[in-house]
């Protein structure tokens, strides 16, 4: 780690002055990523503004069709949220199911979704329920936030605070873990939204990305075997030492039948 | 038999320490003045080192000390010498050993070696100086596969060792094992690789030096498995003092399971910094540069071939591999693809011929050294791959193969093809108790719900035979204090076995006293004048020999005390239960008392001073010990994604007497875990063309955790005794290895064998599995 000054501001306004103010400002949210980056000094921020005292960005709501998550709150409130479970069971599975209970009482929603990571889980359910990422400056559709390999429509100095899920019909997510990190190498969420079916998939390519063929499929017959012969071409996926990218494809389409079976 | 008598499952005395974070590991220990050391890594796997410029890192704020590679030369240090228990080629010249230095002199030959030594006020000002430091490399081409680094035209890592060859071996009968595959019915043979994995310990290396120039002392605290073999080669190899110059202690080590066992260099240069510095100068390995910069194993590509009879019954063993050991030899890296693993070749089959071939080649990889089994678990995975895949080729029953292959207790005892003298066991009885204990009768109705989910099921059993190693000697000693306290001291050390358990639980049981009066002192070069360390499974049954000669050494000089104190004839003193007993007579004295009599000269025998009943001693095993097994898995396969799971697991081991069972499952639990790592995650991959390490960290190196691990049955044979050792133990430490690789692998097989599968290489990752499935469709 390098030296850096930190901060807690207690308010949005505060955070935005500090930074303002700052030459290479960064937030921290739970720290699970930021940390390590700068442990190994991947990273070199002049300022760290520490999020975990500004109201604003925390609480939990559902109702009217509708969870809002507040983007401090960490995965093991979504995951254990009795509200969450009723109005969307796949989204708190998906949160239960991420890391580990340390990583899952650290990292919060709203640091998961602004990294980016290609192989996280939220990207999958928050683009496969067409949710809505609230910031200090607008609103942004689920479809125009995850733009490439961590990056984010989010501008530098924007802030995610809090994001919509509305309930779906129903939602299912399967995750093919990595056996070592325990990020997906493949996961695939599958939603009845109201505006249509929408297949997303993490950790298989660059960026989460949504497979039009499967979501048109589905459409017509919501069942696994409307999914037979549909595959997303390897040359799009991404291979490393864990998984070729032909083995993602297959697991794509495995992974997307059982999040459709598991829908029920 | 009294409460914490031999057989007790004690709870580990050590466990509260650990467990409530009152250890004392290096990281836990500051001195005053204390300053801090970063190693700066090659990040190259093959470089010429061009120029170091040091001049501006050294100006930077807090730095005290850089060396380099120069520097070392011009200090005038010595090299450290391999003690690999084989050192010659076949053809009788000494292996080709390169010189090697507690860092690079010249050139870089893997990434991760260390290059220079930065030691600064504090670690992160070390650290922003380790980054600094200019080092200008020249970038050389470089090889990681053993195989390719035996090829002509490799690059070659040293200018006069040609071909990257450090030694070719032999052992057994090669023209009788030829003459038998000659004349079999059936002959199976198949390439197995032995995948490269690495310890990852708790702890990382570490260590702490000290320096006194006025008795040119020296202190070396260090998580090491073996404070004196090491303080021979740091003092007497490298720095050219007298041994008795430096003082070696190992604190609470945190895991080791061999990757602790060596001399690094590290310890070595922080040894010099603390003398040029005049502080004391703390070093602590990151993760990332314990991936890089520990003792790999394994590591091992075989051919094994396996000659039959029309009936199945084995006639002849031949295993040729190529083990590539990294750029040195470093302690005792030349020994596993050799001696290690050629030992235990053919398990507890009766073989009549086998033969063992070997080359051991040089790579740009970090150094190889044991791990947990050096060479045992290769060989138990390589015989039980070669039969499984004989069974399945030539249409046998897989267990019932193995089963009419077992030697029989009539058999022994015997030398095997490979030298081993195996003096006791019961393997087919073992055997026959491991497929009773796994729940063969239900196991179709499993096979059948499994089927249900659209998942295989698989089962296999896995016997396993193999050897006790490490240091022959071992130093038990015994103090009594005056205030009724024992202290006990060996020179074995445990990195979180239980050894503060384990032994005093001998001396208690022995002495009659109260366990807990014991104090248990290791990893200390002043506490003990010879020490074997850790390695080998070595521990009880060499150390746990040496506390009972010393307890028996007690007793004996008790018996003449107490014969005098009872007016008694010595021969008619008679020790049971904690007291001196007079068998004429019935008159008895309790052993405290005689302990408390023995500070008296009045109540002594003439020839006896006060401290008498302190005792030092030395056993030396004989001849190393056999402990086997049978070791069996279920496990359930997705066929759809290829991922494995181990569904139940069971052991029956013996190691002969057992001394506390608790401690024995504990290491039967261990080293399954290991094994269930080895056969279905961990691998250690470099990049073929830049020597890259591509498993740099846990996000990459694949750890078994707990809910990677099935329910454990383990259960104890003890009824065939060894007469090696007085204890009448076998060994414990490193069979989890043997067994487990081969029964979840051959288990995986089993599950689908229906798919026409035949072999997957270890790690049996999913993809690979996977893979397998739709190639033999
Ligand atoms: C061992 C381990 C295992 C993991 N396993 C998984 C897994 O299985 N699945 C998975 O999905 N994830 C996994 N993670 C990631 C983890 O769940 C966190 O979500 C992730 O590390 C980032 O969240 P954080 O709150 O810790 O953010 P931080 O690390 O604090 O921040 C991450 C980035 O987001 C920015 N940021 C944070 N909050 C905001 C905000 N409100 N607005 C704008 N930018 C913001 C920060 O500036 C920073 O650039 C794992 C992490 C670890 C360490």
């Amino acid at each position: 780690m390098y030296e850096f000054q930190y901060h807690r501001p207690e308010s949005l306004d505060e955070a935005a002055k500090i930074f303002a103010g700052a030459d290479d400002p960064k937030f921290l949210a739970g720290g699970m990523t930021m940390i390590p980056v700068m442990k190994q000094r991947l990273a070199m921020p002049s300022d760290i503004i520490d999020l975990s005292r500004i109201g604003e960005l925390t609480g939990l709501s559902a109702g009217a069709g509708m969870v809002t998550i507040g983007a401090m709150t960490p995965h093991a409130e979504v995951a254990g949220s009795k509200e969450v479970e009723k109005a969307i069971p796949a989204l708190a599975a998906l949160a239960g199911g991420i890391g580990d209970p340390a990583v899952r009482n650290r990292g919060t929603i709203g640091g998961s979704i602004a990294n980016n990571d290609p192989s996280a889980d939220y990207p999958a359910a928050v683009l496969g329920l067409n949710a809505t990422v609230h910031t200090t400056a607008r609103d942004i559709a689920a479809d125009a936030f995850f733009t490439d390999m961590f990056e984010t429509a989010l501008e530098d100095d924007e802030l995610i605070t809090r994001v919509s899920f509305p309930a779906p019909e129903k939602a299912a997510y399967a995750k093919f873990a990595n056996p070592a990190s325990r990020y997906a190498t493949a996961g695939v969420f599958v939603a009845k939204t109201a505006t249509g079916i929408r297949v997303a998939v993490t950790g298989a390519g660059a960026c989460v990305f949504r497979v039009e063929a499967m979501e048109q499929a589905l459409s017509k017959d919501f069942s696994p075997g409307a999914l037979d012969g549909i595959a997303v071409p390897a040359d799009e996926l991404n291979a490393d030492i864990h998984a070729s990218a032909e083995y993602r494809s297959h697991l794509i389409g495995v992974l997307a039948r059982r999040a459709v079976l598991q829908t029920g | 038999m009294e409460k914490f008598g031999i057989g007790q499952g004690i709870r580990r005395h050590e466990d509260f320490r650990f467990l409530s974070g009152k250890g004392t590991y290096i990281d836990d220990i500051t001195h005053d003045g204390m300053v801090h050391a970063v190693v700066v890594r090659s990040p190259h796997a093959h470089a010429k080192i061009v120029a170091i410029e040091a001049q501006s890192a050294m100006a930077m704020p807090g730095v005290l000390l850089i060396v380099t590679g120069e520097d070392w030369t011009r200090e005038g240090f010595g090299t450290m010498p391999t003690k690999s228990a084989v050192q010659k080629k076949i053809d009788g010249t000494p292996l080709n050993q390169p010189p090697r230095h507690a860092l690079a002199i010249d050139t870089a030959r893997y990434v991760g070696e260390p290059v220079a030594l930065v030691v600064a006020e504090t670690e992160m000002q070390a650290v922003d100086a380790a980054e600094a430091l200019d080092i200008d490399y020249d970038e050389l081409d470089a090889v990681v596969d053993p195989v390719k680094a035996l090829a002509p035209g490799a690059p070659q890592l040293w200018d006069d060792i040609p071909g990257n060859f450090c030694l070719d071996f032999e052992l057994g009968d090669k023209d009788g094992t030829q003459a038998a595959f000659a004349s079999a019915d059936h002959v199976v043979s198949l390439a197995i690789e032995n995948n490269r994995v690495t310890a990852v310990p708790l702890e990382t290396r570490g260590a702490i030096a000290s320096y006194d120039p006025e008795t040119e002392n020296y202190l070396l605290e260090n998580a090491t498995q073996n404070v004196h073999a090491n303080r021979a080669t740091f003092a007497g190899d490298v720095l050219n003092i007298p041994e008795e110059q430096l003082h070696h202690i190992a604190p609470d080590v945190g895991g080791g399971f061999g990757a602790k066992n060596s001399a690094y260099g590290e310890p070595a240069l922080i040894l010099y910094a603390a003398k040029r510095t005049g502080r004391p100068v703390k070093w602590i390995n990151q993760r990332g540069e314990s991936f890089l910069s520990d003792t790999h194993g394994r590591g091992q590509l075989s051919t094994v071939e396996l000659a039959l009879d029309k009936d199945g019954t084995f006639r002849a063993l031949r295993t040729s591999t190529i083990g590539g050991i990294g750029c040195y030899c470093w302690t005792v890296g030349p020994f596993t693809p050799s001696g290690g693993a050629a030992r235990t070749q053919g398990g507890p089959y009766n073989f009549p011929a086998m033969y063992y071939s070997s080359k051991v080649a040089f790579t740009n990889t970090a150094p190889m050294d044991p791990y947990r089994g050096a060479g045992r678990p290769e060989a138990s995975f390589q015989t039980e791959r070669i039969i499984d895949y004989a069974a399945r080729t030539l249409g046998f029953d897989p267990v019932e193969l193995r089963r009419r292959n077992l030697m029989t207790p009539d058999m022994l005892p015997r030398k095997t093809p490979m030298g081993l003298d195996v003096d006791s066991g019961n393997f087919p009885e073992v055997f026959d108790r491991t497929l009773a204990m796994s729940d063969r009768a239900g196991y179709r109705a499993r096979v059948a719900a499994s089927a249900e989910k659209g998942i295989r099921r698989g089962f296999a059993i896995a016997p396993y035979m193999e050897c006790t190693g490490g240091g022959p000697k071992e130093f038990a000693g015994v103090d009594f204090g005056r205030d009724g306290t024992v202290t006990l001291r060996v020179g074995s050390q445990s990195t979180g076995m239980g050894h503060e358990t384990s032994m005093p639980q001998i001396l208690a049981a022995e002495l009659g006293i109260d366990f807990d009066r014991v104090t248990y002192v290791q990893g200390d070069t002043e506490a003990t004048p010879i020490g074997g360390g850790h390695g080998g499974s070595r521990n009880l049954e060499v150390g746990g020999n040496a506390v009972l000669q010393a307890a028996r050494e007690i007793t004996a000089k008790g018996k003449r005390i107490a014969a005098h104190l009872l007016n008694s004839n010595e021969d008619d003193i008679d020790f049971a239960d904690g007291a001196f007993k007079d068998v004429k007579t019935g008159q008895s004295i309790a052993m405290d008392d005689v302990i408390e009599a023995s500070f008296e000269t009045g109540r002594l025998p003439e020839a006896m001073d006060p401290g008498c009943l302190d005792t030092g001693t030395v056993y030396e095993r004989e001849i190393i010990t056999i402990p086997n097994g049978c070791h069996a898995a279920e496990v359930e396969v997705d066929p759809e994604t290829g991922a494995v799971r181990v569904e139940r697991f069971w052991a029956v081991d013996d190691f002969g007497k057992i001394i506390n069972p608790l401690l024995a499952d504990g290491q039967v639990m261990g080293g399954v875990a290991q094994g269930l790592g080895q056969a279905l995650l961990e691998e250690i991959v470099y990049d073929e063309d830049s020597g890259q390490l591509l498993t740099g960290s846990l996000m990459d190196y694949a750890l078994p955790r707990a809910d990677d691990l099935p329910e454990m049955k383990i259960a104890y044979f003890e009824d065939a005794p060894t007469a090696k050792n007085p204890l009448g133990v076998k060994g414990a430490g490193e069979a989890g290895c043997c067994g487990a690789p081969p029964a979840i692998v051959n288990a995986v097989i089993d599950a689908l064998a229906p798919d026409g599968v035949r072999h997957i290489e270890m790690p049996l990752t999913p993809e690979k599995v996977w893979r397998a499935i739709a190639s033999a469709r």
